[in-house]
């Protein structure tokens, strides 16, 4: 084992020596070494006959137990072996070192930064420079939720002669199994059902309260037209993904809905919410504040002056 | 004899030095290491010698879907083959495979001088090579459904009851439950040693939230694979039982549960893909950084989400059993469950990208494999949320639209990673630099047959093309789709074949690597290559996430940002 090297990383800045610790180096060699070998654990044939003899003693289940008792024997001396290579002491062989001195050093010596900060136009160090308060998309999805509800009523009153009609579709076929509302026929959705408006309003509130919630964390990331997302691309996108997964989930759901309708009501949500949302105080999260700031300090120089949104 | 130097109870018992150079003496060093990087090697090389053998496997079944009515092999040898494969590339390949990366790099990465226990290492290893000898062992020991020498046939998920007495005569069911028992033992004694090695043996400063993201990965993926074999083990035992001592724990008939098998197999097969993808993730995430010159984003929210995976994987399972008839609950919980593990996922997916924004990008072919295996693993992760949906899943399950989703995961997700690895960490096995322009050629070619064959495969899922199908009829339309996925499959094969040149050719005539060719920043990259049988002289003390950058640019380590 004389082949053995003994690595000694160094710096094409200056190698330091084995022994000593230098500040601030990431990667030391100063720990206290076998200078002359290292004790590794000795090569040893235990663990295959072992393996074997497991192998054997599963094998002779399919093929003869004579084979499992050979497994067993094999099993047997492999594990005796293997415990007095381990008990009372365990053998260790001496791996001899020869000291070679390896190179850690790059070709790239110069540093890129990239460039910081949005108002410069550069990337951004931090995701999310400013955010809502939460509450604003609660504001946001509430509102929006009241203002769709006109639109969808109008459509049943003047396309289907009921406002119960979208009340129905949405609380009744939507989920028919629990309410005892499958298969409705155009009577049944154009009736008054309590149970129907119960399940709606349940539905209606949680969707909205949650997709103004998002909107609340989403918007900050898009500051510069938060209509155009908030208000045509998101509601856009999820009526498209309804549009197509519906007929296949709930066929007799889809059948009943006028899309371009849902469409509209869906835009009247994703606007107002968008606005509300939008329109509300916008602070910066602290992680994009100078450390001093977090910390707390006070005086000149540790901050911006103005302290006002930046958006 | 005792040594004062050594630990406490420890016996200093070196050889003589032997004569060099005989093939026997050469030999016996391998068969009995246990040394971490030797086992790393022999697990990689058991894992790309059964790549071929089920890739041949896959090819006699491309070639048998090739034309419509095709006899080129029977009904019989046809269920073989697609039971051998899945079979093999599961249990003889990715896990071995996954293994061998973690078994050699691993304790390089943490700068330990090898595993914590080397003895079970080496255990490990043995169970997992005899255990896919003895499978293998069926083509010719065991007689099967037909009554005639063959190897297991009812699928590598071994659905009861197929695998009854009264389906399954001879023993080729018992050659899969037993040989996949002995595999499984390796894997647990793996899973254990790599568990402890990375919590017990990291060198002085590499605290939890410094080692490697490779580490952290392969530290999931042995958890997870400790609490997800041992119900296939269960399973196997419990099947043997009833084949053998007339036990009916899946005999319908007899008041057991078919279900129950079906249950037992994907709490442990769905938290498989996750014990495959997660190593995949690791490679990634170190060679991504690299060739990007750039740190990795979001390193902390990257442990985050591989915890998280970990957790959630394990109550995804019954997604693969949409179809048997569950509750409505049990179908929205498993779709909602399924659906979320897409935000992990997610993450992961919008680090890489944001690791590789900005950066100063190098193409060459590990990063090509990575880079690749990134849009892989999205576009995979799109069919695969199609498919959580129980509605869709009605639609499609057990379809050719399934087979090309997990095989966007496994071929273009999780070997495109793996290639990588190898194309990355191959100068520092050998000494030498993997052939650049053989490289190339491979990434090229795999890449194009890989998308011939899955990419067309889902339109006759989608058409209605059964998986198993042995033939089928012109005029259902999907021969020509077949045609290309075969061609594709060729295609691929090819590729595999420069590859395999590649390694032989490089590892003998390759250029010099010296230790660190990459200009990398993790710890295997500080010793020479390959390295000595100790890793390290000295051990290593480190100070932040990439010690060598910290080396190489002492004036801007990253001990300030971290």
């Amino acid at each position: 084992m004389s082949t053995q090297e003994q690595l000694a990383p160094s710096r094409s800045e200056g190698a330091h020596g084995g022994t000593g610790v230098v500040h601030g180096d990431p990667v030391q060699t100063h720990a206290p070494a076998h200078t002359d070998s290292i004790h590794l654990p000795r090569p040893t044939a235990y663990p295959i006959i072992a393996a074997l003899g497991f192998t054997l003693l599963v094998a002779g289940i399919l093929t003869h137990y004579v084979i499992s008792i050979l497994g067993v024997c094999l099993l047997a001396y492999g594990c005796v072996g293997w415990f007095r290579e381990v008990l009372p002491h365990e053998m260790h062989e001496n791996i001899t070192v020869r000291v070679q001195e390896i190179s850690i050093a790059s070709a790239r010596k110069s540093v890129g930064r990239l460039p910081g900060g949005a108002e410069s136009g550069g990337q951004r160090a931090h995701v999310g420079v400013g955010a809502f308060s939460p509450l604003v998309g609660l504001k946001g999805g509430v509102a929006g939720g009241i203002a769709m509800i006109f639109p969808a009523l109008a459509y049943g009153l003047i396309a289907q002669h009921s406002i119960w009609y979208p009340v129905n579709l949405l609380g009744g076929a939507g989920v028919s199994g629990m309410t005892g509302f499958g298969n409705p026929t155009m009577q049944d959705l154009r009736a008054f059902h309590m149970a129907t408006l119960g399940f709606a309003t349940i539905i209606h509130v949680i969707s909205c309260t949650l997709i103004g919630l998002l909107y609340g964390s989403i918007l900050p990331l898009m500051p510069k037209h938060p209509i155009i997302l908030g208000g045509i691309i998101a509601p856009l996108a999820w009526t498209g993904i309804l549009f197509a997964a519906l007929p296949t989930i709930n066929p007799e759901m889809s059948a009943h809905i006028s899309w371009p309708d849902f469409l509209l009501a869906q835009f009247v949500f994703g606007i107002t919410a968008g606005w509300v949302v939008s329109r509300s105080s916008y602070y910066r999260t602290a992680k994009s504040l100078p450390f001093a700031m977090r910390l707390g300090f006070e005086g000149g120089g540790v901050g911006r002056e103005d302290g006002e949104d930046h958006r | 004899m005792a040594d004062a130097s050594l630990p406490i109870g420890s016996l200093d018992l070196t050889p003589e030095a032997l004569a060099e150079g005989t093939f026997r003496e050469y030999l016996h060093g391998w068969v009995t290491t246990v040394d971490h990087k030797r086992l790393g090697i022999l697990y990689v090389l058991y894992a790309l010698f059964f790549l071929v053998v089920g890739g041949a496997e896959a090819m006699i079944i491309r070639v048998q879907l090739m034309y419509p009515d095709n006899h080129f092999v029977s009904p019989e040898v046809y269920n073989r083959m697609f039971t051998m494969h899945g079979t093999t590339m599961v249990f003889l390949m990715g896990m071995p495979l996954l293994f061998g990366f973690a078994n050699y790099l691993v304790p390089l990465m943490i700068g330990a001088r090898d595993m914590a226990f080397p003895r079970l290492n080496a255990l490990s290893f043995w169970l997992t090579a005899f255990g896919g000898i003895l499978l293998y062992y069926s083509f010719i020991g065991g007689f099967g459904l037909y009554g005639q020498g063959s190897a297991p046939d009812v699928g590598w998920f071994e659905y009861a009851p197929l695998t009854t007495r009264t389906y399954s005569q001879g023993h080729a069911v018992d050659f899969w439950a037993l040989s996949l028992f002995v595999t499984g033992w390796g894997t647990l004694g793996a899973a254990i040693n790599i568990i402890t090695t990375t919590i017990s043996m990291r060198c002085k400063g590499m605290t939890m939230m410094r080692i490697p993201l490779f580490c952290w990965l392969l530290l999931c993926t042995s958890a997870l694979t400790l609490v997800a074999i041992t119900p296939l083990t269960a399973a196997q035992v419990m099947l043997e039982l009833d084949r053998y001592l007339g036990a009916h724990f899946f005999d319908t008939q007899a008041g057991g549960s078919a279900l129950i098998w079906a249950h037992f197999f994907w709490i442990f097969g769905h938290p498989e893909v996750y014990i495959l993808v997660l190593p995949a993730f690791g490679v990634a995430n170190e060679i991504i950084p690299v060739f990007s010159r750039k740190p990795a984003f979001g390193y902390t929210a990257m442990v985050a989400a591989s915890v998280g995976i970990v957790f959630i994987s394990l109550g995804v399972w019954a997604h693969h059993m949409f179809t048997v008839g569950m509750t409505s609950a049990a179908n929205a919980f498993f779709t909602l469950s399924t659906m979320i593990i897409a935000v992990p996922t997610g993450i992961k997916v919008f680090n890489w990208i944001a690791t590789m924004w900005g950066g100063k990008l190098r193409f060459a072919t590990p990063m090509l494999f990575a880079a690749t295996f990134v849009v892989h693993f999205l576009l995979s992760g799109l069919t695969g949320i199609m498919l959580s949906a129980s509605p869709w899943d009605w639609q499609l399950h057990n379809s050719y639209f399934v087979i090309a989703h997990f095989h966007y995961v496994l071929v273009g997700a999780i070997v495109f990673s793996m290639l990588a690895g190898i194309y990355y960490w191959f100068p520092k096995v050998t000494g030498r630099l993997m052939d650049e322009k053989l490289g190339k050629w491979h990434f090229w070619l795999f890449l194009i047959g890989f998308h011939l064959t899955f990419d067309f495969l889902h339109v006759p899922g989608i058409l209605g093309m059964p998986r198993w199908v042995y033939t089928y009829e012109a005029s259902r339309g999907w021969a020509s789709w077949n045609m290309i996925a075969s061609v594709g499959g060729f295609i691929q094969f090819l590729a595999s074949g420069i590859f395999v040149w590649n390694l032989l050719y490089s590892g003998l005539h390759g250029a010099e690597a010296g230790p660190d060719p990459w200009d990398a920043w993790t710890l295997e990259w500080a010793t020479s290559s390959p390295p000595p049988e100790y890793n390290f002289a000295v051990e290593p003390v480190v100070a932040s996430r990439r010690p060598l950058w910290d080396l190489k640019h002492p004036s801007d380590t990253d001990t300030q940002y971290e």
